[in-house]
């Protein structure tokens, strides 16, 4: 099959290459920023507009939160593009995040010139020593041919495994140079040094199983991995059959329909009562695709010590890592699931759940009553969202900040439908949502998508308010405005003697703001429109912001006191 | 009680691995006693053997597992010293003046089997392989003459088995020999 002379394929640049990687990898969706050291690529970019939809953000930071809450909806690499120095330094904060929470990112990065690397060149830093610790994997390209095998490899590391973010520094050179070899995109299916394991291992699945067999008080928290690996079908299945009440972490939110009858909430710092305190009462925790996080299990040497501990989890590092596993099962969390349920039997566990009621009773007459059905004047965080899941029947994509509306979100936004939340939960990153909620209606337009926000968290993204107005995508969003940084508040009140120590704002006009960018909004402080401003944010067309003035000091209940004991649990 | 271990780890041969590694000691504040790169029989495939101290076992296995994770890593493992065969080199440059004491060459190879293996004009340097201890013992000898430099390489280990580095890499790479 000789060539001849003029078939020969025309040699691309490095930045072609980039293109048309991204192109053959199946990306449509990139969220970016231009600068010097990447605009070779940007001038490529120029020739695929039809095929990569390029979103510009108003900040680098919100291009990754963007590419996370993509990523997170659609279980595949969000990708983001920045230049080097600064753009690379403000993507930092979305990689950390995206590492503690396993997402797959492939970022690409600008660099100076191959022949200026070391020399403290206009822009330079050293992106691959600085975002070592927060990456899966990163890599630097001073050489086009390398392209198109190292776009593969960064979307194969990203993806497969435990999800997380790989960044790809590339010189300004490795960009505008022509290849001196034809491009071919080879799609990687495995790597020799990186070998995750999905399918479990035969007598991992039989020692879980015996264990869960035996078991009178099983106990299931399912995490994170339910969603990644999109295992909700297959945790159902399975607690179908085994009777065996369920808690989903902060992150596994939406694994399971919160009206399940074998759903009891979840457990952790602000998680529910029975969930956390009967954590050291069970015989038997299954974990599932979950890390023990020590918000989670608040003090270690106390936390579930009479159980046996079965771990089903795809990173062999997180096991024995916080909680001794009897039976650890390495494998994703589908898979795993799956060869458990022929194994394991039917059961009821009827009089196990039902110690599970009777502290929902207690938590519901003391916390969700007073949240709900206060008789105060003063908007509640918990009534909003509570009147917020009604509406939207909880079928709504919610995409949280970190602080108090974070937590008051995940208590009383009931998920009725699966992969369904977006919150920064291992790095706790203020201004992650305004960004990810874009990021995840990006992803799925047609889904409802809300952005909870506090009224600090706002402040630290929200020029990507300019970003939402220029998609005219519909996103929702909420602000749950109590005039603090109520999180912060809440510990001073409780733990530091009501000291308040730099936790009020003087807030802008958030609406002005909104308007300013072209969003639309409205403001609601009376208790008695709370829902009509609810249904204007629902029915509107366009991007719409309704900031909620709430109660300024109220309080997120149940509380475990950081690294306190799971059964120790503050109710007021 | 401080044990001391013995981690090997098997890499691909790719930049900035090393940095990679040790964050994950920096990042759990534990002091790196010794720590050696090198290359082995396998293309493309490096080395390190590091040395750390350690009150607890469990400690160590989340390090390993750790380390296991990192993309690169072909193989870690973690040892006792009574699992592998070990061995360091040290180089002493001692003062040697005109009327000063002369060295003792005799004693030097039968009793401490170490050697002069450079011969200056008022120093010699000598050559000493073995065990941390054996070195350490050694250097107290010498200290009868005037130590001008003493340096001594991390450590180097293979683990008593039989089996070969290459059976541990996985199994479809191409693992030609040098
Ligand atoms: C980037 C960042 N800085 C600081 C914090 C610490 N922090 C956690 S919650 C919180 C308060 C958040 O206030 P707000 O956004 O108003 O939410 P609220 O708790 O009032 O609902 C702060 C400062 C953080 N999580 N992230
Ligand atoms: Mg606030």
């Amino acid at each position: 099959m000789g060539q001849t002379q003029s078939d020969q394929p025309t040699l691309l640049t490095g930045a072609q290459a980039i293109m048309q990687s991204l192109v053959e990898q199946g990306v449509t969706t990139i969220f970016g920023y231009p600068g010097g050291a990447i605009m070779p690529t940007y001038d490529a970019l120029y020739d695929y507009q039809d095929q990569l939809h390029h979103i510009l953000v108003r900040h680098e930071q919100g291009a990754g939160h963007a590419a996370q809450g993509y990523a997170r909806m659609l279980n595949k690499a969000g990708v983001c593009m920045v230049t080097s120095g600064p753009g690379a330094t403000n993507l930092i904060t979305p990689i950390a995040d995206a590492m503690l929470d396993s997402t797959p990112l492939v970022c690409i990065v600008g660099q100076v010139r191959g022949n200026l690397l070391g020399t403290d060149a206009f822009q330079e830093c050293d992106v691959i020593g600085m975002s070592m610790p927060v990456t899966k994997w990163n890599y630097q390209v001073v050489d086009a041919n390398e392209i198109p095998e190292i776009m593969a490899k960064a979307f194969y590391i990203a993806e497969t495994g435990r999800p997380g973010p790989v960044l790809i520094d590339i010189t300004r050179t490795a960009q505008s140079d022509k290849m001196t070899i034809p491009f071919e995109y080879k799609p990687i299916k495995s790597l020799v040094s990186y070998k995750p394991r999905i399918e479990p291992k035969a007598e991992h699945v039989e020692a879980a199983a015996k264990l869960i067999n035996a078991a009178k008080k099983p106990y299931i928290l399912a995490g994170h991995g339910v969603l990644i690996s999109g295992a909700e079908q297959e945790l159902n299945d399975f607690v179908d059959k085994t009777g065996i009440p369920v808690a989903t972490t902060l992150l596994g939110m939406s694994a399971m329909d919160a009206d399940h009858p074998l759903y009891v909430g979840w457990p952790g710092m602000h998680g529910n009562y029975g969930a956390n305190v009967l954590t050291n009462s069970c015989d038997v925790l299954i974990a599932i695709g979950m890390r023990f996080d020590d918000r989670i299990t608040g003090d270690l040497a106390s936390y579930a010590k009479q159980a046996k501990v079965v771990h089903i989890e795809i990173d062999p590092s997180e096991v024995d890592k916080n909680v001794k596993a009897d039976a650890p099962v390495i494998g994703d969390a589908k898979s795993a699931l799956k060869a458990l349920l022929p194994l394991v039997n039917k059961n009821e566990h009827t009089e196990w759940r039902n110690e599970f009621k009777k502290y929902d009773a207690e938590e519901y007459e003391k916390i969700d009553k007073k949240d709900i059905f206060h008789d105060g004047d003063k908007i509640k965080m918990g009534e909003a969202v509570h009147m917020l899941s009604n509406k939207t029947k909880g079928e709504a994509v919610v995409v949280t900040d970190v602080g108090q509306h974070q937590m008051v979100t995940n208590r009383y936004y009931r998920f009725k439908k699966r992969n369904s939340i977006v919150t920064s939960g291992g790095a706790g990153t203020m201004g992650f949502a305004l960004p990810a909620a874009f990021g995840a209606k990006v992803a799925l337009p047609e889904r409802e998508v809300i952005a909870i926000i506090g009224d600090g968290g706002f402040q630290m993204t929200l020029q990507e308010l300019g970003t939402i107005a220029q998609s005219g995508l519909p996103v929702k969003i909420i602000i749950l405005n109590n005039n603090f940084l109520g999180m912060v508040r809440q510990w001073q009140e409780l733990f530091h003697s009501r000291r308040y120590s730099f936790v009020e704002l003087q807030n802008p006009d958030f609406i002005t703001i909104a308007k300013g960018f072209g969003i639309d909004g409205h403001k609601v402080e009376d208790r008695a429109e709370l829902s009509a401003s609810l249904d204007t944010l629902l029915n509107s067309k366009t991007p719409y912001l309704l900031e909620i003035v709430c109660e300024k000091e109220g309080n997120v209940f149940p509380m475990v006191p950081a690294g306190g004991s799971v059964t120790n649990v503050r109710l007021e | 009680m401080l044990t001391t271990y013995t981690i090997s780890v098997f890499t691909t041969n790719t930049v900035g691995l090393l940095n990679r590694i040790t964050i994950i000691f920096t990042r759990r504040r534990l002091n790196i006693e010794c720590l050696t790169v090198s290359e082995t029989e396998r293309k493309g495939v490096s080395r390190f053997t590091i040395v750390i101290r350690n009150e607890n076992r469990e400690f160590v296995e989340k390090l390993v597992r750790q380390i296991r994770k990192i993309t690169d890593v072909l193989a870690v493992f973690g040892y006792l010293d009574d699992e592998i065969v070990f061995n360091e080199i040290a180089l002493f440059k001692i003062a040697t003046p005109l009327h000063g004491e002369s060295i003792d060459v005799k004693t030097i190879n039968l009793d401490w089997n170490a050697k002069v293996v450079h011969w200056g004009l008022e120093y010699v340097v000598v050559e000493k392989n073995g065990t941390e201890d054996e070195i350490h013992e050694f250097y107290t000898y010498l200290k009868k003459w005037e130590i001008l430099e003493y340096i001594k390489s991390g450590r180097v280990a293979v683990g008593k088995t039989e089996k070969g580095l290459v059976a541990y890499l996985p199994e479809e790479g191409n693992w030609e020999i040098v």
